[in-house]
């Protein structure tokens, strides 16, 4: 079989990693030391508390980041579709949040959002309004991640729309015109189910990326203040080679991958069921 | 005929009303104010970035953060890094993602359908998940703090899209083809190289530059995996950033610029599929 190598290669670097991981955690193992002793379920006893904590956190993240940059990229997708001159331009351009790497996208918006010389308060003051300290406080280091993230991610939910968009049944719509529908008539049974599918797709797919974000959170933030924005992905990291604590991360990360699994088993389920109406 | 036509483009199209356009103008400065913003930090002074009076524009415009970026040993070993790891990334992807794909387009075996799903499946597991396991394979194969492990683990996430995008391209290739280098008596392997890849080369660049791409942004396994010398760019200004706080915004924004650079250049390159890429959603930063 022609391809075995690769599928080997998939195999060792991509699944035996994930099995591995339940051996590890099963191990108080660490970094700074050689050796490993076992401990049974120790490792997941001590941080199941943190790990409901993290996954708190992590929902409420991955939540936001999908729902803004859907709302926004859907609303531009619409807004774009219009006739209007330098169309393509502006959709061109608002491609560049999306080219730029993660890692820029956390310096730009923490060089934003600084207390002290970011342009954000500059401006605040301009206008006369109070200066804000958004990575300082909790709700407001969660709000700076999210919004980076949306900016971010946008421009793909609007490409993803927009494409739609696109291919809607003009035949349909005209003929509903012709027989006296309103404009929201046709948005809500035509072009509402027409795009919904596509869109729901993405923004599931937002959902699991956002899931296991990592640079936007670990640049901006670092998890804090506190553990504010520490996400699961963020704690694995600082568990690992922040406390050299690789058994716990372990243990973090299995649990992290059984909770996978039945989501994803659930969705399986649900589309064959969906599929069979 | 002509007529019915623009009813159809202006029900489909409608023009904007005035809320609509204001609504416009407002989401299009949230998308595009941050990229100004990005680009007159880089060009700015330092002393003007933390001056009293901070202008929002580069007044007195320089290149001395661009300068400073390419005189600076360190970010030019990571930049250098960077090229390495990404372009090795791109040929090991390509290569091992071509012949997965021309398997699965062209021959039929048991596990086929299995394999497809575990790739899909694959992309959608998060890097955190195999971070630890990878480190100590890595470590134990003694390839830990090595191009080579970067070259790998990247390869790991290109190779589902890879695969996917080329086994699309190849599935249109027509079966008489390949039957007649059959019949020329050609190996499965020498059909490989010597028809199949030539007949898909554009499919190839795209796929090697999407890989390039991801390999290019990566943070996290560059971080672990990396160590010191082999970092590369996104790992190493993260690392300097963390250590030194930051008290030189325009540097950062600057080398931030010379960090997307590449990926512009591949992206005027690849308008075309991006579009249809992204639209699809096989593709994702």
């Amino acid at each position: 079989m022609i391809a075995l190598p690769a599928v080997l290669l998939f195999l060792v670097i991509a699944i035996y990693p994930l099995v591995s991981s339940i051996g590890t955690s099963l191990y108080d193992q660490s970094l700074l030391r050689p050796d490993r002793t076992f401990v049974g379920f120790d490792n997941y006893t001590a941080i199941f508390g943190e790990f409901m904590a993290r996954l708190g956190t992590t929902l409420t993240f991955a939540t936001l980041a999908t729902i803004f940059p859907v709302l926004l990229g859907v609303a531009l997708a619409v807004l774009l579709n219009a006739r209007m001159r330098g169309r393509n331009i502006l959709r061109g351009t608002l491609m560049l949040p999306w080219l730029l790497p993660g890692v820029v996208v956390s310096f730009l918006w923490a060089w934003i959002f600084n207390d002290s010389y970011g342009v954000l308060n500059h401006l605040l003051t301009m206008v006369g309004l109070p200066e804000v300290s958004l990575l300082g406080n909790p709700t407001g280091a969660m709000a700076a991640v999210v919004i980076a993230k949306t900016w971010h991610s946008f421009p793909w939910i609007m490409v993803v729309a927009l494409s739609v968009l696109q291919t809607l049944p003009a035949e349909q719509l005209e003929a509903a015109t012709i027989d006296g529908a309103t404009r929201s008539q046709r948005f809500r049974y035509i072009s509402f189910p027409h795009i919904v599918g596509p869109v729901a797709l993405v923004a599931t797919l937002e959902f699991i990326y956002n899931f296991g974000n990592f640079d936007t959170i670990f640049v901006m933030t670092g998890g804090g203040p506190g553990d504010s924005t520490t996400t699961l992905a963020v704690s694995l990291y600082q568990l690992a080679f922040g406390s050299y604590e690789l058994g716990k991360a372990s243990a973090m990360g299995v649990l992290w991958l059984i909770l996978l699994a039945i989501i994803s088993s659930a969705y399986l389920l649900l589309n064959r069921r969906l599929e069979k109406r | 005929m002509s007529h019915g036509r623009d009813i159809g483009e202006a029900i489909i199209r409608p023009r904007l009303s005035i809320p609509g356009r204001i609504g416009l103008i407002l989401l299009a400065l949230f998308g595009l104010l941050p990229v100004y913003w990005l680009t007159s930090t880089a060009f700015m002074k330092k002393e003007a970035v933390f001056a009293l009076d901070r202008p929002l524009f580069p007044v007195d415009p320089t290149l001395e953060n661009f300068v400073g970026f390419f005189q600076n040993d360190a970010l030019l070993q990571n930049l250098a890094n960077s090229f390495i790891v990404s372009t090795g990334t791109a040929v090991l992807s390509v290569l091992v993602g071509g012949i997965m794909a021309y398997s699965l387009s062209k021959f039929r075996y048991s596990g086929r359908n299995a394999i497809m799903f575990m790739f899909l499946i694959g992309q959608l597991i998060p890097g955190a998940l195999l971070l630890i396991s990878l480190y100590l394979m890595l470590s134990s194969a003694g390839l830990l703090y090595t191009y080579t492990a970067l070259i790998i683990s990247f390869t790991t996430f290109t190779l589902p899209l890879v695969v996917f995008l080329l086994k699309g391209i190849i599935d249109g290739i027509p079966d008489d083809i390949l039957e007649a280098a059959k019949v020329d008596g050609l190996s499965r392997i020498k059909t490989m190289f010597q028809i199949v890849f030539p007949l898909i080369v554009p499919g190839l660049i795209t796929a090697a530059m999407f890989a390039f791409m991801r390999g290019w942004s990566d943070l996290l396994f560059a971080l672990t995996l990396a160590g010191p010398d082999k970092q590369t760019l996104p790992a190493g200004l993260t690392q300097a950033f963390i250590r030194e706080g930051t008290a030189d915004w325009p540097a950062l924004m600057a080398a931030s610029l010379i960090t997307s650079l590449p990926l512009a250049i591949i992206f005027i390159l690849l308008q075309r599929y991006f579009v249809s890429g992204l639209a699809s959603g096989a593709v994702k930063g």
